[in-house]
């Protein structure tokens, strides 16, 4: 699978990272248009959607329920959960699997794009966009370099707490 | 039991706490039954060695694994049984509420040691100091009426403490004395030497045996048995004389007579007591000697003939009697997870896999084969459809073999429940016999752990707003003794436990009235309820008919967390009662939780599926059939009415309208309630292994978990319970709507 290989290069470019310095590595993925990162530790596994069953009077965000290898996993529309506009699936679709230590949770995102290692000074605080930001947005991340990109820095473990 | 004992690992430390579990278990059952006896009054001193043993066993185990506030109270308890054993102090309410107390606080101790509760130290130094005092209270002086009979002083010099007071006792009871002679060879003594004692144990009690010194050559040996019995001589003669078996009174000391035995000092080989030195301790006779045997649902261990018991040799029988223990006071649920397995289940098991492993090598050859391509595909796939089919078969097998395994014996729950019976009518002074049966019925080990707690609440509850007082109790004409019977039953694939008391019953009338005051529900809702429903007015949150609360229940807390305990383990509970008669409780539960046989459905193009264990049946839906009562959709089958659910409807699923072709009704039973779940196509049976939702889907009510079927889909388990109650009993939604109402 393709994108485990970018999780396997991903966490090699993150044990080169140690040794260069501090830098944290980040999954970016694409959601409303908008990119998105997360801590590469927050993921278990990125999947391609399988088949999803759905749950009647789920809650909203809630799209149903898959099996992973024999362990029953909640997907949850990530757009929903953060109150983006819905949107339906397509082969570009992923779910990011996160272990929140009770169970396994997928966020269904738009994308999968890549991998960037970020340096402290790369992270702005969220407060740049205004006084309350909603609590898993963590920063912002301007790449050096690379000024055309601004990653959306989320934190998914509140957002894996409840659905 | 302890490979690992002291040295702290987990496994040996899990070992011991489900040992010493047991081994507590063990005691509070004993216990129980020797406070029947008492009632009775008529103690069977086997029953007290079996505790002594129980706490002796239990001293060593907490001392291999440094449990020193166990071992400390495991010792003093040694000593005061041990005096109870010898008739030194006598068994009363007060010495047994004592080692009821010393049960409770090995449970706690257990729980500290784990971590999971707080050490009680406290309470710990108060029984070791009440327990002090009892045992330097000794019995009054008896009389030696042991001198009366003619019995050689050289046997009696030879008497253990214990035997001597067996004696005494025995004689005190007014039972003849007996002395048979037996010739055994010594090549087949032990299994002579038992059926002698087997066929005399039912006509009382063997006191002890010595060697004759005569009448034995280099081959056989001449034993003197020395026995208490109620029987005459002629019976007694009976039962036991058979070849080189001789029986005679022992008779009274009238006029001086030489007795025949000379009581060698040489003792048996086996473990009968030799202690040389004894003059006579008086004592008090008060038990009397029988078969064990008491009402008790826990399997009586085969006792040794009491006499027998050395004092020190803990036995091997204590430690292996099976039962789950109760820990702490506010919970029953035991330390220890462990599920001890008859060996037989999992020989069964070892053969399965021995099976396993033979398909396992024919898919290998098969697969050389394979590689070879020398094979014929068509030949080659009937061997793989025949491989897999017996494959399939062997799992099957396995799964139900390991089914088994997690299976135990109600009676691990119930026998805790008598502990709790006895403790809360003694506080509250209200005398309550417990009757129980069934409880051998087989539940997943899983489920009775779960269970002891709502059994708990429930069993306070018959007592306290059940059972009257004693004046009233005579007043309307009902024995004083008051009953709470718990049956146990099997019925198709649920288990049913009902609580029974003959207490005052509930008065719909009150319970309205205390739902309408406690604002559960608004005057105008109140007249509308079904008798069933004003009944299951009292699992709602807060409900109590009491003004003051009690210790042990009117707190409004109880029997709300019974239900929903209950309903975790995909049960219902039903309440009938009758004013003045009394009320009973019905528990209906799956038997396992784990694999389970399911219909599966489709709805709305979703693959749902049904447990079989709560399906009546399955019919086509005939829409003719249909009629409304009250905005509710009932389906008439064979001239009974049936409550139908559009599931699609309550699912939400669109085009529910527009469908082509027919639908089926699917009959849901639970407990004595029934629903139609209407449904768009069957599927077909299948065995599943339901998987629990994830934290965040908990609170979607309907679905008792999913299961992945072999195409990679996923199917919801529909919790038929659930279902029923959601549909039927709208109170529910009547008086929980509001919390859900933002959910959905």
């Amino acid at each position: 699978m393709p994108t485990l290989a970018k999780v396997r290069a991903a966490k090699r470019a993150a044990m080169r990272a140690g040794e260069a310095g501090m830098r944290t590595e980040y999954i970016a993925f694409g959601l409303a248009g908008e990119t998105y990162a997360v801590p590469i530790g927050q993921l278990a596994e990125i999947l391609r959607p399988p088949p999803i069953t759905e749950v009647p009077r789920a809650p909203r965000a809630v799209i149903g329920v898959v099996s992973v290898r024999g362990r029953l996993v909640t997907v949850v529309d990530l757009r929903v959960r953060i109150r983006l506009p819905p949107a339906s699936m397509d082969r570009r679709s992923r779910i990011l699997l996160v272990d929140n230590g009770t169970e396994h949770v997928g966020f269904l995102v738009d994308d999968v794009q890549q991998v960037w290692r970020l340096a402290p000074e790369e992270i702005e605080a969220s407060s740049v966009l205004g006084g309350d930001q909603a609590a898993h947005v963590a920063g912002i991340g301007r790449p050096a370099g690379a000024e055309n990109n601004v990653l959306i820095l989320i934190d998914l473990r509140p957002l894996a707490e409840s659905a | 039991m302890n490979e690992g004992g002291g040295r702290g690992d987990g496994g040996a430390r899990d070992d011991f706490f489900s040992e010493a579990q047991e081994l507590v278990d063990g005691l509070g059952r004993d216990l129980l039954m020797l406070d029947e006896m008492l009632k009775k009054g008529h103690v069977e001193p086997e029953i007290i060695n079996d505790v002594f043993r129980g706490v002796h066993t239990l001293k060593g185990l907490s001392g291999l694994f440094g449990a020193t506030r166990m071992a400390g109270l495991s010792h003093q308890l040694e000593d005061v049984l041990d005096e109870l054993r010898l008739g030194r102090i006598d068994v009363d309410a007060g010495v047994l509420d004592l080692l009821f107390r010393a049960v409770s606080l090995y449970a706690r101790i257990l729980s500290s040691e784990k971590g999971e509760a707080e050490d009680p130290v406290h309470d710990v130094e108060q029984l070791l100091l009440a327990l002090g005092q009892v045992s330097n209270r000794r019995a009054g002086e008896g009389v030696g009426a042991v001198a009366q009979y003619e019995l050689d002083p050289g046997l009696l010099g030879v008497l253990t403490e214990y035997e001597e007071h067996r004696l005494r006792a025995n004689i005190q009871q007014g039972f003849a004395l007996y002395r048979i002679r037996a010739l055994f060879s010594l090549a087949t003594i032990d299994t002579a030497l038992d059926a002698v004692k087997a066929n005399a144990r039912p006509h009382g009690e063997i006191i002890t045996y010595l060697p004759t010194g005569s009448g034995g050559d280099a081959d056989s040996i001449e034993l003197e048995i020395l026995m208490a019995s109620k029987a005459s001589l002629g019976v007694l003669s009976k039962a036991i004389q058979t070849g080189g078996v001789s029986v005679e009174e022992v008779q009274r000391r009238a006029p001086s007579h030489s007795i025949h035995a000379t009581g060698l000092p040489s003792p048996p080989s086996d473990a009968s007591g030799t202690a040389p030195s004894i003059s006579l301790h008086p004592a008090h006779p008060r038990e009397a000697p029988s078969l064990r045997g008491g009402p008790s649902s826990a399997p009586a261990p085969i006792s040794d003939v009491p006499g027998l018991v050395a004092s020190n040799v803990p036995s091997p029988a204590t430690g292996a009697k099976s039962t789950r223990p109760g820990s702490g006071e506010m919970s029953l649920r035991s330390v220890s997870q462990t599920v001890r397995v008859d060996i037989r289940k999992l020989d069964r098991l070892m053969t399965i896999v021995g099976e396993l492993a033979i398909v396992k090598t024919a898919i290998a050859k098969l697969t050389d084969r394979a590689r070879s391509r020398f094979v014929e595909t068509r030949e080659f796939a009937t061997e793989l459809g025949r491989l897999n089919r017996s494959f399939e078969r062997h799992l099957a097998q396995m799964q139900n073999g390991i089914l088994e395994v997690r299976m135990v014996p109600l009676g691990q729950a119930f026998d805790k429940l008598a502990r709790i019976v006895r403790q809360i009518s003694r506080e509250h002074s209200k005398e309550v016999n417990l009757v129980v049966t069934g409880a051998e019925t087989e539940i997943d080990k899983l489920i009775v752990e779960e269970l002891s707690d709502p059994l708990m609440h429930m069993i306070r509850n018959a007592i306290d707003h059940g059972i009257e007082a004693r004046d009233e109790r005579l007043r309307v004409g009902k024995p004083v003794v008051g009953t709470i019977a718990l049956n146990a039953f099997q019925k198709g694939n649920h288990v049913v436990i009902e609580v029974e008391d003959d207490g005052s019953g509930m008065d719909p009338k009150a319970l309205t009235a205390a739902a309408i005051r406690r604002g559960v529900v608004t005057s105008d809702e109140a007249k509308e309820l079904s008798q069933r429903e004003v009944f299951a007015l009292v699992f709602m949150p807060g409900f109590t008919t009491k003004e003051v609360a009690t210790d042990l229940s009117g707190r409004g807390v109880g029997l709300d967390i019974v239900r929903t305990n209950i309903a975790k383990l995909g049960g219902v509970v039903d309440i009938m009662s009758d004013v003045g008669i009394g009320t009973k409780m019905t528990i209906t539960l799956p038997i396992t939780l784990a694999i389970i046989n399911v219909l599966l459905v489709e709805i709305g193009g979703n693959p749902f599926a049904i447990p079989l264990a709560s399906i009546e049946e399955a019919i086509v839906l005939d829409e003719s059939a249909l009629r409304t009562i009250e905005l509710r959709e009932v389906l008439s089958v064979r001239g009974v009415s049936l409550p139908v659910c559009r599931l699609d409807r309550l699912f939400g699923f669109a085009s529910a309208e527009h469908r082509r072709g027919r639908s089926f009704v699917v009959i849901a039973q639970v407990g004595d309630r029934r629903m139609g779940l209407i449904v768009d196509e069957l599927v077909g049976q299948q065995d599943i292994v339901i998987k629990p939702l994830g934290r965040s889907l908990a609170r979607v009510r309907g679905f008792a978990g999913a299961t992945e079927l072999g195409d990679q889909r996923v199917a919801l388990v529909l919790d038929a319970a659930a279902l029923i109650e959601e549909v039927l009993i709208p109170g529910e939604t009547r008086f929980f709507g509001a919390a859900d109402a933002g959910r959905s």
